[in-house]
C-alpha cells in the first residue's frame, strides 16, 4: 500500500517534468490533493478507497484512541443539532460504520415516547428511514455487522446503500436531513458533493457536516500540530498497523478549507442560514445550512 | 426618543422590527474578533448568499465599529458574487416566520413544543427538519409570538385615533388589556410559555421583549418625561403588566372581567402613587425652603448673642 502511494507520487513527478505539460495548468485542471501530495483526480478516490479499506476493521477503535473518546461527544452534538423527529427521511453520507445513524435512530426512538402522546399518527415511526450511504463496501459491512450486534439487524428504518457522495442515487427533494461526519474531506470535488446534498434535500431540509477543521488558538495550535504529526501516525502504526493511512488523515485535515471558506462554499452550493460551530477550539467544526 | 433609548439600552434589538432583522453579518464580524480567544465558538454567515441591499446597509451601519476595511471589502465581494449566482426564491427569515406562524395554530393542542412546530412546518409544506435550525427551539416560538403581538399592538396604536381622547391612565390600561387579550386564546398553555421565557438562556430575550412592550405602551400614552421618572414608570408598569398576566391565568370569570377590573385598580393605584410622590416632593421642597430660610437666621441669632 505504502509503496503504491510512493509509486504514484513518483510517476506524477515524472509527468511534471515532461515539457508537454505546463506544471501549473496541470495542477489546476487535473490534480487534487491527497494529503500533502498532489495526485490526479481519478486516483484520489481510489487512494482514499484504499485507505479506508485498510483501516475499516479498526476504524472505530482508532477513532476512540486518537480523539480520547471525544468523537462520541462530537457525534452526539451533531445529532442534537439535527434534532431528529419521527417520520424523518435522513441521509447519512460517508457513515459506513453507522455511528451517526445509530445515534439518530436512538434519538428518534426516545423522542417517540413523548411524541406519541401528541401526534396521533402511529405510522410515522415506520415511515422513518435512515439511509447510510458510503462509497466503501468494507465500511458498510462493518456498519451492518455492528447493527446486528445492537439488535438493529432487521430494523426496517436502517437502509445501507453503497454510493458516491458526488453522484447520489436519490431523487430530488426526497430527504429531510443530510449529515456527513468526517467524510467530506475525502471527497474529490467538495462542491459536487455539496450540490448533490442540496439537490436531494427537501425545502426546509438541513445539511450538517461534522469535520476535523483548523485550530487557530495560539499555544493549543502548536500542541495540536505536534499531536497530529508525531503521535497520530505512531498510534496508527501501533493499533491499526498502518502508518501511511493516518499520515494521510492528518495531512488531509490541513488541506481542508478553513471554517469560513467552507461556510462560504456551502452558501454557494445554495444553502441558506449557513452557520458553523467550533468544538474544542476548532479541532472539529459543525457546519450547518438549510435549503429553502 | 424612548424607543431610541430603549434600543440603546438593550442592543441586538428584537426581530419585530424588520429594519434590524439582519444582524448576523455583524455577529459574524464580531465573532471573527472573539474567535481565537475562546475554546467554544460559533459563528454564522447565513446572510452571505441572500444579502439584499437594504439588509446589508442595516447590518453594516449597526456594527460599523466591528467591521474593518478588509472585512468590508470582503463582504462587498461576497455580495457581488452572490448577485451572479441565482437568487434564492425566498428569504429564509420569511420562511421561518411562516413556519412559526403556522405553528401557532397547533399551540392550543400541542403546547409550546417541538411537536407544534413540526406540525406547523408540515402545514406550510416545509420539511420539519427546519425546526432543528431554530435557536433555543420552543423559545423561538414563544419569542415569535411576543414579537408578533407587539407588532400588532403597534399597528393598533398607529391606526386607532380614539386613544387620544382618553386620559393617560385609561389609555395605559386599555393598551395593556388589548395586549393581554391577544394571548387569551392560548391561556391554557400560557403557563408553559412563561416557563419557557423564564429559562436562564431565554431570560435576556424575554426581559428585552417585555421592556420594549412597556416602553411602547408608555410611548403611546404620550408620556414625554425624560427624567428619573422614566425608569420608575416603566418598572411600575412592567410590574402591573406581569401581575395582571399572572392574575389572568387563574381567572375563570367570563371574558376575564375580573382581570380587567384588577388591572384598572392597579393602574389607578399607580397613578395615585404618582400623585402622592409628586405631593411628597412639593412638601419636601417647601420644607427644604423653610429650613434654608431659617438656618441663616438661626446662625445669625447665635453669633449675635
Amino acid at each position: 500500500m505504502a509503496t503504491a502511494l510512493r509509486l504514484i507520487a513518483r510517476s506524477l513527478r515524472k509527468n511534471k517534468i515532461q515539457p508537454l505539460y505546463n506544471s501549473c495548468s496541470f495542477l489546476h485542471s487535473h490534480a487534487t490533493s491527497f494529503g500533502f501530495k498532489e495526485v490526479r483526480e481519478e486516483e484520489k478516490s481510489q487512494m482514499v478507497g484504499n485507505v479506508f479499506t485498510s483501516v475499516a476493521s479498526s476504524y472505530d477503535l482508532m477513532n476512540d484512541v486518537m480523539s480520547g473518546g471525544l468523537h462520541r461527544l462530537w457525534k452526539e452534538r451533531l445529532v442534537s443539532k439535527l434534532n431528529p423527529f419521527p417520520g424523518m427521511k435522513h441521509l447519512d453520507v460517508a457513515g459506513g460504520t453507522g455511528d451517526v445513524a445509530f445515534r439518530i435512530l436512538e434519538s428518534i426512538n426516545s423522542v417517540k415516547n413523548r411524541a406519541l402522546l401528541d401526534v396521533h399518527d402511529d405510522n410515522l415511526l415506520e415511515e422513518t428511514k435512515i439511509y447510510v450511504c458510503d462509497i466503501n463496501p468494507n465500511m458498510l459491512n462493518v456498519g451492518k455487522k455492528r447493527a446486528q450486534e445492537r439488535g438493529l439487524g432487521d430494523n426496517s428504518s436502517l437502509i445501507w446503500v453503497e454510493g458516491d457522495a458526488e453522484a447520489l442515487k436519490f431523487e430530488d427533494d426526497s430527504m429531510d436531513g443530510y449529515t456527513i461526519a468526517f467524510g467530506i474531506r475525502n471527497v474529490t470535488h467538495i462542491e459536487k458533493a455539496l450540490a448533490e446534498a442540496c439537490r436531494v434535500l427537501k425545502r426546509g431540509g438541513r445539511f450538517l457536516c461534522l469535520e476535523l477543521s483548523h485550530v487557530e488558538v495560539p499555544v493549543f495550535k502548536e500542541l495540536y500540530d505536534y499531536y497530529s504529526f508525531s503521535v497520530i501516525p505512531a498510534i496508527g502504526e501501533l493499533v491499526a498497523g498502518d502508518r501511511e493511512s493516518y499520515q494521510y488523515l492528518v495531512e488531509s485535515i490541513r488541506r481542508f478549507p478553513s471554517q469560513e471558506k467552507f461556510a462560504s462554499m456551502i452558501a454557494e452550493a445554495g444553502f441558506q442560514k449557513v452557520e458553523y460551530e467550533n468544538l474544542v477550539g476548532g479541532v472539529v467544526a459543525i457546519h450547518s445550512g438549510v435549503k429553502f | 426618543m424612548y424607543r431610541l433609548a430603549a434600543k440603546r439600552l438593550l442592543p441586538a434589538v428584537g426581530r419585530w422590527n424588520p429594519r434590524f432583522r439582519c444582524s448576523s453579518s455583524g455577529v459574524r464580524a464580531l465573532a471573527g474578533v472573539i474567535n481565537p480567544l475562546r475554546f467554544y465558538t460559533s459563528a454564522s454567515s447565513g446572510t452571505i448568499p441572500d444579502q439584499n441591499p437594504d439588509n446589508f446597509d442595516a447590518s453594516a451601519s449597526s456594527s460599523s465599529t466591528a467591521w474593518s476595511q478588509e472585512e468590508r471589502s470582503r463582504a462587498d465581494d461576497e455580495t457581488q458574487r452572490s448577485r451572479n449566482t441565482t437568487r434564492p426564491r425566498a428569504h429564509w427569515q420569511d420562511e421561518e416566520a411562516r413556519v412559526l406562524q403556522a405553528s401557532l395554530r397547533h399551540v392550543i393542542r400541542l403546547g409550546w413544543t417541538d411537536a407544534a412546530m413540526i406540525a406547523g412546518a408540515r402545514d406550510v409544506g416545509m420539511s420539519p427538519s427546519i425546526v432543528g435550525s431554530f435557536p433555543r427551539k420552543e423559545a423561538a416560538l414563544v419569542e415569535f409570538f411576543m414579537d408578533d403581538c407587539l407588532q400588532r399592538l403597534i399597528d393598533i396604536i398607529d391606526t386607532k385615533d380614539d386613544f387620544k381622547n382618553l386620559i393617560p391612565s385609561h389609555r395605559v390600561s386599555k393598551l395593556v388589556k388589548i395586549r393581554l387579550e391577544m394571548q387569551a386564546p392560548y391561556i391554557s398553555k400560557w403557563p408553559q410559555a412563561l416557563s419557557v421565557q423564564a429559562q436562564p438562556l431565554n431570560i435576556p430575550t424575554s426581559f428585552k421583549q417585555r421592556a420594549m412592550l412597556v416602553d411602547e405602551i408608555w410611548h403611546a400614552a404620550d408620556d414625554e418625561a425624560a427624567d428619573i421618572d422614566w425608569y420608575v414608570k416603566r418598572t411600575v408598569l412592567g410590574g402591573i403588566y406581569s401581575t395582571t398576566e399572572l392574575y389572568m391565568l387563574t381567572d375563570t370569570s367570563p371574558d376575564f372581567q375580573d382581570t380587567w377590573a384588577f388591572l384598572d385598580e392597579r393602574i389607578r393605584d399607580a397613578f395615585d402613587l404618582k400623585k402622592t410622590v409628586q405631593e411628597a416632593k412639593y412638601l419636601a421642597e417647601a420644607v427644604g425652603a423653610g429650613i434654608g430660610g431659617s438656618l441663616p437666621g438661626f446662625m445669625k441669632s447665635v453669633f449675635n448673642s
